[in-house]
């Protein structure tokens, strides 16, 4: 059973514009992909569609086998548990420690707080901000703002871990160093899924590429590694 | 916890070196009922703080939820106070039994042992025809019109003095059973101002009861409104806590504590404005009682009267929360 499976989907908005159309892919346990395109090409949309921040018009997404447009709400908190997420803007909130905003997953999934703490610094370690528990966030730089979004996003172990542009506003360093980390997580097993318009970095990774082109998907293949495999990419 | 001796423990405990993999970690029941107790007690501790922080925006909302509450809650104690007195009014309220023309004395005082022996009653008094008129005579100055007639027109009467406890409707009772013997002519028994007094407390009762409900719900509304405010200043938060799987429950879960806190706060502060109310008007009442030679004292709010504002305010508080976070926190997504 793939961890996540597109099948057919189409994304059009009121208005008539058509987000996507006629996506189908299929991610397997442990894979690791990126997802580009250019702005506007449904990057987000696709994301968006497996945590049911919004639902396909036609075709079905399935995440870890469970259909996720048809599912019913009160189940859709255990599937957000189950995904991590990490966000371009990062979405942290500065009215509360690094330690209290990676520590939300685990106090909402129920965790003793011995258990949570232990949890909360090892993913803390995990992008290398041990020590920063106490900290506000809003006291951080930019790329270390993104690594609490991505120790928020893996503190509760998830089993696909998306990104949507999460080196948007770092350095070229920056954005490899958190690319690096993504991919330790899947090292470990964890799916994921990187949108990014970042060519050059990816291009640099290698891993397959999901393309986006105005709502229409181009897969470069299964292919783990390579540069070589650039020229099936049609852009 | 993570208690050494729990082989579960261990077991989550054992893989540390991949601190992030794609086994996600299975809560057991028990941990999952802990935790979810935890949260409960976590976030009404929380959501105390977050009020007793910013004190200036909630104190307002515990006013108004208090002087809303202190008004109706006044008012009830007021008429408590008013039934408790005018059943004392109906106790002492004694009845004047009359007897026939032809009753002899003898019968009279066969009729008084009878009556006395009854239940319900406390004192009888036998005032003869005889002594009736010796004692209209003095008082009425007609002294020598009344030696023009030629028989005395006064009834035997037997006073009875109802028992300070009984009920109103078993003075009536005694009163009509009185009425059926056949050696009583009439009993006169004055209810008609103690009827007048009942009616206007079940009448002032009534419009305390409306006028706690309009109060009741414009506490909601205040309540309602200032979740709503407090909604809107979290947006963000809600949306993250959605989007890491928070349930509806969970992100209500504030926001009900924070209207039972309100409502707790204000109940509180009513309770204090009503003791503060009782102890200025219960002396100047004791003097007053005194000047009339009675004992009376005004009765405070009882234990029970008192919890009562409390768990209503605290249901109000959580309904008015509840009402607010129904209609707003739908619209809130990630």
């Amino acid at each position: 059973m793939p961890m996540v499976r597109f099948d057919g989907v189409s994304k059009s908005y009121p208005g008539g514009k058509e987000a996507l159309s006629k996506v189908s892919f299929e991610l397997a346990r442990g894979e690791f992909a990126f997802l580009t395109g250019h702005s506007g090409a449904g990057k987000s949309t696709l994301l968006k569609l497996m945590l049911q921040m919004e639902r396909p018009s036609k075709g079905q997404v399935f995440v870890d086998g469970d259909c996720v447009n048809t599912m019913k709400s009160s189940l859709v908190p255990l599937l957000r548990r189950k995904v991590g997420v990490v966000f371009q803007n990062h979405q942290l909130l500065f009215d509360r420690s690094v330690y209290d905003n990676v520590a939300m997953p685990l106090l909402i999934a129920g965790y003793q707080p011995a258990e949570a703490a232990r949890r909360v610094r090892a993913a803390l370690d995990s992008v290398g901000l041990l020590g920063f528990e106490r900290r506000n966030p809003i006291e951080l730089s930019g790329g270390e703002q993104q690594r609490v979004g991505i120790a928020r996003a893996v503190v509760n172990k998830p089993q696909l871990l998306l990104a949507d542009e999460p080196t948007g506003n770092l350095d070229p360093e920056l954005s490899e160093e958190i690319m690096k980390l993504f991919l330790r997580f899947q090292q470990v097993g964890v799916t994921v899924l990187i949108a990014t318009h970042d060519i050059p970095l990816i291009e640099r990774m290698g891993h397959r590429r999901l393309i986006l082109d105005h709502g229409s998907l181009h897969d470069s293949g299964g292919q783990r590694a390579g540069f070589e495999r650039g020229d099936h990419v049609r852009t | 916890m993570s208690a050494p001796d729990s082989p579960k423990r261990q077991t989550a405990n054992a893989p540390r070196k991949p601190q992030v993999g794609a086994s996600t970690h299975k809560v057991s029941l028990k941990d999952q009922l802990n935790g979810w107790a935890q949260q409960h007690q976590l976030v009404a501790v929380e959501t105390l703080m977050r009020l007793l922080t910013k004190p200036l925006g909630s104190i307002m909302t515990w006013l108004v939820i208090a002087i809303s509450l202190t008004l109706p809650g006044a008012m009830w104690m007021t008429l408590d106070n008013l039934s408790q007195l005018s059943n004392r009014f109906q106790a002492s309220g004694s009845m004047s039994v009359y007897l026939k023309p032809a009753v002899q004395d003898t019968q009279a005082q066969q009729l008084l042992s009878c009556i006395e022996s009854m239940d319900g009653v406390a004192d009888v008094r036998f005032i003869s025809a005889d002594d009736a008129l010796a004692e209209f005579r003095a008082s009425s100055g007609l002294g020598e019109a009344l030696d023009l007639l030629p028989e005395n027109p006064l009834p035997g009467v037997i006073v009875v003095e109802p028992e300070l406890a009984l009920p109103q409707q078993d003075v009536i009772a005694l009163a009509d059973s009185l009425r059926s013997e056949p050696r009583v002519d009439s009993v006169e028994l004055d209810t008609a101002w103690l009827d007048r007094l009942h009616a206007l407390l079940a009448l002032s009762e009534r419009i305390v009861w409306v006028m706690g409900a309009l109060l009741a719900l414009g506490i909601l509304l205040v309540v309602g409104n200032t979740i709503r405010l407090s909604i809107a200043a979290r947006v963000d938060e809600i949306r993250v806590t959605k989007l890491v799987g928070a349930t509806n429950a969970w992100v209500r879960r504030p926001f009900l504590y924070t209207g039972l806190w309100f409502g707790m706060v204000g109940g509180l502060v009513s309770w204090i404005l009503l003791a503060i109310g009782w102890a200025l008007v219960s002396g100047p009442v004791e003097d007053l009682a005194a000047l009339y030679g009675s004992e009376y004292r005004l009765l405070p709010l009882s234990a029970g009267a008192a919890l009562v504002l409390l768990l209503g305010a605290m249901l109000l508080g959580w309904l008015g929360a509840w009402w607010s976070v129904v209609r707003h926190l739908h619209r809130i997504e990630p």
